[in-house]
């Protein structure tokens, strides 16, 4: 197995063990952290699909511009996954928050004490 | 095994095989794609940034940046809505646990001048090396984080860190509208010369904006930790 | 022009803006707040209106000085900028509709509404695939916000329920938009659409990506936790959710769709129809106001879902119909949930409350009929269109599903219109004049479209209709009393009247006399109404409207719009009854399923052509042709209620107010005997598997006649005894229309004329005595002929005329019947129908026998004649029975001999007033002296035997000491028929009631069954969604390998 295939395979296994985690645990607080570890599956898979084998960094400060094509990683993903890291970082405040409220009006925490609207 | 647990197991299976199928016949490339290679060969020409990724995220997805400062934004303000309404009686407010020890706020105290520096070093240099503005930003934060948790009798004012937050997000789409008046189109960063390759004072807006952002996220993720440690004083 | 980015410049820098204002003041963040939020909707609203008007052409907008696909762009074109116009104008009204909750809030929740609005622009206008990632976040995050705006405590799960999924589904599309940036090298939409799709699991990723979008969509079943925010969350919020996210986030799918070319338009598609049934059909069990919206939104979004599936096929049509079905949706929906803010407490039947506030009643129908797409709006246009390209493709099964569907849809709707005008609530109205005024945006916002609409629609712009506008003219007006309206509503059908009568051919011309004169003088019994008598005349000059441009009608377009403003104005009449709101429901619900079937049928038969003129149904390929003829024969059928289709019948006319029974019996009928006339005029004998279909349309004809006939003998109501009768005539009409010669269509004629007159006369002789006794049940009744002379005349006239002894008009019938059925050789419904003749008799006679004959009740004692002006139509019948019964000739003739020109025969010869048949000979002037004779005599011989005579004392009737298990048992009238009952009861038995409430009751408990699948529980809606994806998955693999 190469690095990208190491780095992808992690990556998809975080995301099963956080989906599996969030999807079988009825804690919301252990909802939550099963969903941080299936984003930070996500932000490895994005990193690894832009890797390619034996390149290095996209800054420019030692490479020359002029060979810089040939020497330096995809710095698309690099620059998605900034923004996808934000993006899950408030998402997850946002559930904590949310959480906290719902503690507040119920005592609970357990998922399935919220289902007064259904049907 | 329960069935509650036993459906979520067999639904992550099969979405595995779904996913197996991307793994599987995933090959990286053996060269640069179109726009990747593009990037390697006109950020410097077009933009003056060293770190090739900071010219991607500030200028040709600067709107991807924005909107991702938005979230930030948003979720401080949410985070502020969510909580503010669940304020517990006043009476309680700073009156959780012992005082922290006189070690831990020097420490702090010291630490904290050091560490805002460090923040501001990150975000000013986002053009050139590794890191920007929301790393820079984070780093800030943490500083907070440190003072709070050394004296969560600590208060910060709201009042000021929402300001900070506005007027940075507010220049920073003023410099986005004027990119679009004086220069190529909305977040152009050649509205400013774009200096000599390598130095500070290069890239254009580039590190203008990055200021902008660090200051931005830094403010806001302040804002999301006070709000949250100011719920911890309510229980 | 500005630039379009300024759309999201405003909203992001207000946004910033609000935290830099004073703290004390949230009333600046306000209207900070609703200055950007204006300032948004005036770019993109004068974007539009220049794109439309074609003064400027779409345009790119770059970012970062960078070429796509290196930098994001955004594109405005005509789409794009309606969408944003949709998006911040209801971002816009419902600012002001939350005005409150967003000061108590504060600015905070003022920033978030402005990034949602921004966000929701941003999503439409860009052309980046991870670009539409962030918007679509911050719509996640913004929408888990302003949840909380709603004062309703369970919305915090249902915000937190909702991020659950989100996470779901960001972790699919970020995946799948890496692999498809893998795959492709971009991120530029436009860029990935023009590489061929297969190569290194880029179908997957692709899948992925639109799987993700679809999700945020709500498909069916994966959505409940969309139903629980529509639920809960503040009815401003919802109207956003509803209207805004909806139609953003169905703008992303369809860019995502073009992006991944034809194959996957078919499984959006399938999810879509899926979506718009399932949702439609779990309606029907709601009894919670906004959880019905939420239903109803999630399927109009599947609809939309289907349409833009079918974007390659329906070509330039495409925005007209997916952009009309959105509109429609867009506005009605948002208006709705503004209403449901007014009403506090949240049962469909407490709507009520409106009934305080009638304009807001208005408002609700205008939005209802927005929804179901009924004339002028614009989703009607895009339903006709999308039908018709369903068809021109053949896919007939499809356009089944979808017209079912529909048609669920409208009876969810209608059903909770009825509860609204005709329950009552314990709760009033919570009156908030900006929502009203927010809500009367709405509804003009509705007009203007539809007239955009209706002039791009290439057919006739249904909201300049002359008689459309006149029936509108009455809401204003209804401030004014009733008799004026009266007045003014009897001018305009007269003066509509002579203004087309001209250039009509003759049959046409009796129809016309029939429905708009006709509606005139029955319109004379309005007279008796007293004070302003409020929402009768708009419905009623509807249905007027309906009928005059029926008969004027030469498209197929015309033809149906005209059917569905009959339809529409006649249940609103229905429903004004006492009891109607059930009989209302049925009615609408089986006349629009009707309409359905002739929608359906013109859209097969016009096969692709734009405008398709009603008498091109000659032309029709035999191929289609016996298709388009049973679907067109239903449609009509089901108005002229045929026995199966008729159960709405007897309660509608029944439950009718006065003088609109005879309005809905004596008219409204006639419109589908119309719709007959011109179908089999047009399309002749077909064929269907051998059978021809005509000799179907006999048997029906002679089964209601007979059928009609024995249930109208059993009933102890006088209406229904009437509205049952009413089918039995129908059946004689349809019969001998069927028959397909010229007598027969004389025979049909002839009975359109007479049941109009006789059967108006008795609704309106019955409904007079019901004023005076308020009863309609006949056995309460008894020995009025004293008290009620003139009533009494007017059912007697009617009664002979109907029961065709002479000498009056319904004896021409059955000579003319007679005549018709002689040359024919179908012996078998000839015996039924022959049959139907003598049971006429038996209900007939009850009617005068047991309301005017016999012994007068005591508590009936001091009745008084009916009202003069609910007599005066009826007096204006009498003599006109009297006098078409000396001189039939009158209109006959110049129908005869057009008929003729049909047919090429001339089996009636007129010598004067005499006419003579292969059979005989029919002499009105000398049977009218016969019977004056007649009666004259027997009428002085029973005065001579009178004056011994013992009168009876109404109490000298004894029940030997048996006390009555019923009082009414012991009336003579009760179970007048007995005997027969037990020889025929077995006709009696509801076959054709309990099939549709069958199907009926399968719906409900397939709803009820269905919808436990929402459980509430947040993880549960995850897995489901997951379930979903999957389950789609598999099934897109197995269609596309």
């Amino acid at each position: 197995m190469t690095l990208v295939q190491i780095s992808l395979a992690t990556g998809f296994a975080l995301i099963f063990l956080g989906l599996y985690g969030a999807l079988s645990n009825r804690n919301i607080l252990r909802m939550i952290v099963s969903f941080t570890i299936a984003s930070t599956g996500v932000n490895l898979v994005l990193v690894a699909v832009g890797y390619l084998p034996g390149r290095e960094a996209p800054i420019l400060d030692t490479i020359p511009v002029a060979s810089a094509a040939e020497r330096i990683t995809d710095p698309v993903p690099q620059a998605l996954v900034l923004t996808a890291i934000v993006i899950g970082l408030g998402v997850t405040a946002l559930m904590l928050a949310y959480a906290y409220r719902l503690f507040r009006a119920r005592g609970s925490l357990d998922i399935s004490d919220f289902t007064e609207l259904k049907w | 095994m329960t069935t509650r647990m036993a459906i979520p197991l067999v639904l992550v299976a099969l979405l595995g095989t779904v996913f197996f199928a991307l793994f599987s016949s995933y090959t990286p490339d053996a060269s640069l794609n179109l726009t990747a290679s593009y990037y390697a060969d006109q950020t410097v020409p077009e933009t003056g940034a060293q770190n090739i990724v900071t010219a991607i995220i500030v200028t040709y997805r600067g709107l991807d940046t924005l909107g991702e400062v938005t979230v930030l934004f948003l979720t401080a303000a949410i985070v502020g809505l969510v909580l503010s309404q669940s304020k517990a009686p006043s009476a309680h407010a700073g009156a959780g646990g012992l005082p922290s020890g006189e070690l831990l706020q020097t420490g702090a105290r010291m630490l904290v001048p050091v560490i805002l520096l460090f923040g501001a070093y990150v975000f000013i240099n986002g053009h050139l090396t590794p890191g920007g503005g929301f790393q820079g930003g984070a780093i800030v934060a943490s500083a907070m984080l440190l003072m709070l948790l050394a004296d969560p009798a600590e208060r910060f004012s709201h009042g000021l860190i929402s300001k900070i937050e506005s007027s940075a997000g507010l220049t920073y789409v003023i410099l986005g509208l004027l990119g679009l008046l004086f220069a190529g189109g909305f977040l152009d960063n050649k509205i400013l010369p774009l200096g000599t390759f390598g130095s500070i004072f290069s890239a254009g807006a580039i590190p203008l904006i990055y200021v902008l952002v660090g200051l931005k996220v830094g403010a806001e993720f302040s804002s999301i930790l006070t709000s949250l440690e100011e719920t911890e004083d309510a229980e | 022009m500005v630039n379009p980015l300024l759309i999201l410049a405003a909203g992001l820098g207000a946004a910033f803006l609000l935290g830099l204002l004073r703290e004390t003041s949230e009333r600046a963040a306000f209207h900070t707040t609703v200055g950007a939020l204006a300032v948004m909707a005036f770019v993109a609203l004068s974007w539009t209106v220049a794109l439309a008007s074609g003064q400027t052409d779409p345009v790119e907008m770059l970012t970062a000085g960078a070429k796509p696909p290196f930098a994001i762009n955004l594109r405005t074109g005509i789409a794009e900028a309606a969408l944003t116009s949709v998006v911040t104008l209801t971002g816009l009204l419902s600012a002001f509709f939350m005005r409150r909750d967003l000061l108590r809030l504060g600015r905070r929740a003022m920033a978030v509404l402005l990034v949602l609005i921004m966000a929701l622009s941003g999503l439409i206008m860009t052309r980046d695939l991870f670009n539409m990632f962030v918007f679509l976040e911050l719509i996640v995050i913004a929408t888990a916000g302003l949840v909380l705006l709603s004062k309703d405590t369970r919305a915090l799960a249902a915000g937190f329920k909702y991020l659950v999924v989100s996470q779901v589904i960001s972790i699919l599309l970020l995946i799948g938009i890496i692999f498809t940036y893998h795959a492709n090298g971009s991120l530029n939409i436009d860029d990935i659409s023009e590489v061929p799709m297969g190569a290194n699991g880029a179908s997957l990723a692709m899948f992925l990506v639109l799987i993700a979008l679809i999700l945020e969509l709500k498909p069916f079943p994966a959505n409940g936790w969309a139903l629980d925010i529509y639920e809960s969350a503040h009815p401003g919020f919802s109207a956003i959710f509803s209207a805004a996210s909806g139609s953003a986030a169905l703008f992303a799918v369809y860019k995502v769709l073009a992006m991944a070319g034809p194959d996957w338009a078919l499984l959006a598609a399938g999810i879509g129809i899926v979506t718009f049934v399932g949702a439609n059909l779990l309606a029907l069990a709601q009894t919670h106001d906004r959880r019905l919206l939420g239903y109803s939104s999630v399927g109009q979004i599947g609809l939309i879902l289907l349409v833009i599936g079918f974007a390659d096929r329906l070509g330039d049509s495409f925005l007209y119909i997916a952009g009309g079905l959105l509109v429609s949706h867009a506005i009605a929906k948002a208006g709705l949930f503004w209403l449901s803010g007014m009403v506090k407490a949240r049962d469909l039947s407490d709507w009520a409350a409106l009934r305080e506030n009638p304009v807001l009643v208005v408002l609700f129908a205008v939005f209802i009929a927005m929804l179901t797409g009924l004339p002028p709006f614009p989703a009607f246009y895009a339903k006709w269109s999308f039908v018709h390209v369903l068809a021109t493709d053949g896919a007939y099964s499809l356009m089944a599903v979808f017209l079912i569907a529909a048609l669920i849809e409208a009876t969810v709707l209608f059903r909770w219109f009825g509860m609204a005008l005709k329950r009552s609530s314990g709760h009033s109205l919570h009156i908030s004049l900006t929502g009203e005024a927010i809500a009367l945006i709405a509804a003009a916002l509705a007009i203007a479209v539809s007239w955009v609409w209706g002039n791009l629609s290439g057919q006739e712009n249904l909201i300049t209709l002359v008689p459309l506008l006149f029936a509108l003219l009455f809401l204003p007006l209804d401030i004014l009393p009733a008799r004026i309206k009266n007045v003014l509503a009897i001018a305009g059908l007269v003066f509509w009247f002579a203004v087309t009568k001209n250039g009509l051919d003759p049959l046409r011309y009796v129809f016309l006399i029939i429905m708009v004169l006709g509606g005139a003088i029955l319109l004379l019994a309005s007279f008796h109404a007293t004070g302003r008598r409020m929402g009768f005349y708009t419905p009623a000059l509807l249905m007027f409207a309906g009928m005059g441009l029926l008969v004027t009608s030469e498209t197929s377009f015309q033809f149906f719009a005209a059917w569905e403003f009959l339809t529409v104005g006649s249940y609103f009449l229905i429903l004004r009854g006492q009891d109607s709101e059930p009989h209302a429901l049925s009615y609408i619900t089986f006349s629009l399923g009707g309409a359905f079937a002739l929608l359906a049928g013109f859209a097969i038969a016009a096969n692709g052509a734009p405008t398709f003129p009603i008498e091109n149904l000659s032309e029709v390929p035999s191929r289609i042709a016996p298709y388009v003829f049973v679907l067109l024969a239903a449609g009509f059928l089901t108005k002229t209620a045929v026995m199966g289709l008729h159960i709405w019948l007897p309660g509608a006319h029944a439950e009718a107010e006065t003088d609109v029974s005879p309005m809905v019996s004596g008219i409204l009928l006639k419109a589908g005997l119309f719709g007959l006339f011109v179908l089999l005029m047009e399309m002749g004998r077909q064929e269907l598997f051998g059978v021809d279909l005509t000799i179907v349309l006999v048997w029906l004809g002679a089964l209601s006649a007979f059928i009609g006939a024995v249930l109208s003998a059993f009933q102890e109501d006088a209406k229904r005894l009437l509205a049952y009768s009413s089918i039995s005539q129908m059946g004689y009409a349809v019969f001998g229309l069927a028959l397909m010669n010229h007598l027969g269509w004389l025979l049909a004629l002839m009975f359109a004329i007479n049941h109009f007159v006789y059967k108006s006369m008795l609704f309106l002789a019955v409904g007079g005595v019901k004023e005076r006794t308020h009863t309609k049940l006949m056995y309460k009744m008894g020995g009025l002929i004293t008290l009620m002379p003139f009533t009494f005349v007017s059912v007697l006239v009617g009664i002979i005329a109907m029961s065709g002894v002479p000498p009056l008009s319904g004896f021409g019938g059955r000579w003319i019947f007679y005549n018709a059925i002689m040359s024919t050789d179908l012996r078998l419904p000839m015996i039924l129908i022959f049959m139907a003749g003598p049971v006429g008799f038996l209900y007939l006679f009850r009617l005068i026998h047991t309301i005017f004959l016999g012994q007068l009740k005591d508590e009936l004692r001091l009745t008084k004649e009916a009202p003069f002006w609910i007599l005066l139509p009826q007096m204006l019948f009498v003599g006109f029975l009297l006098s078409f019964a000396i001189l039939p000739g009158m209109i006959l003739r110049r129908v005869d001999s057009y008929i003729g020109t049909l047919f090429g025969d001339t089996p009636l010869v007129w010598t004067g007033k005499i006419v003579d048949s292969q059979y005989g000979t029919w002499n009105p002037v000398a049977i009218w002296g016969v019977i004056a004779t007649v009666f004259v005599v027997v009428f002085i011989l029973l005065i001579w035997m009178n004056h011994n005579a013992q009168k009876v004392k109404q109490f000298n009737i004894v029940f030997s000491a048996e006390r009555p298990f019923k009082p009414q048992t012991t009336h003579f009238a009760w179970n007048f028929f007995a005997p027969y009952r037990k020889a025929m009861g077995f006709l009696e038995t509801p076959v054709a009631t309990s099939f549709w409430s069958g199907v009926s009751n399968m719906l409900h408990g397939t709803a009820d069954f269905t919808r436990k699948l929402y459980t509430g529980n947040g993880q549960t809606y995850a897995v489901q969604l997951l379930f979903f994806v999957i389950a789609v998955y598999l099934i897109a693999m197995g269609g596309l390998s």
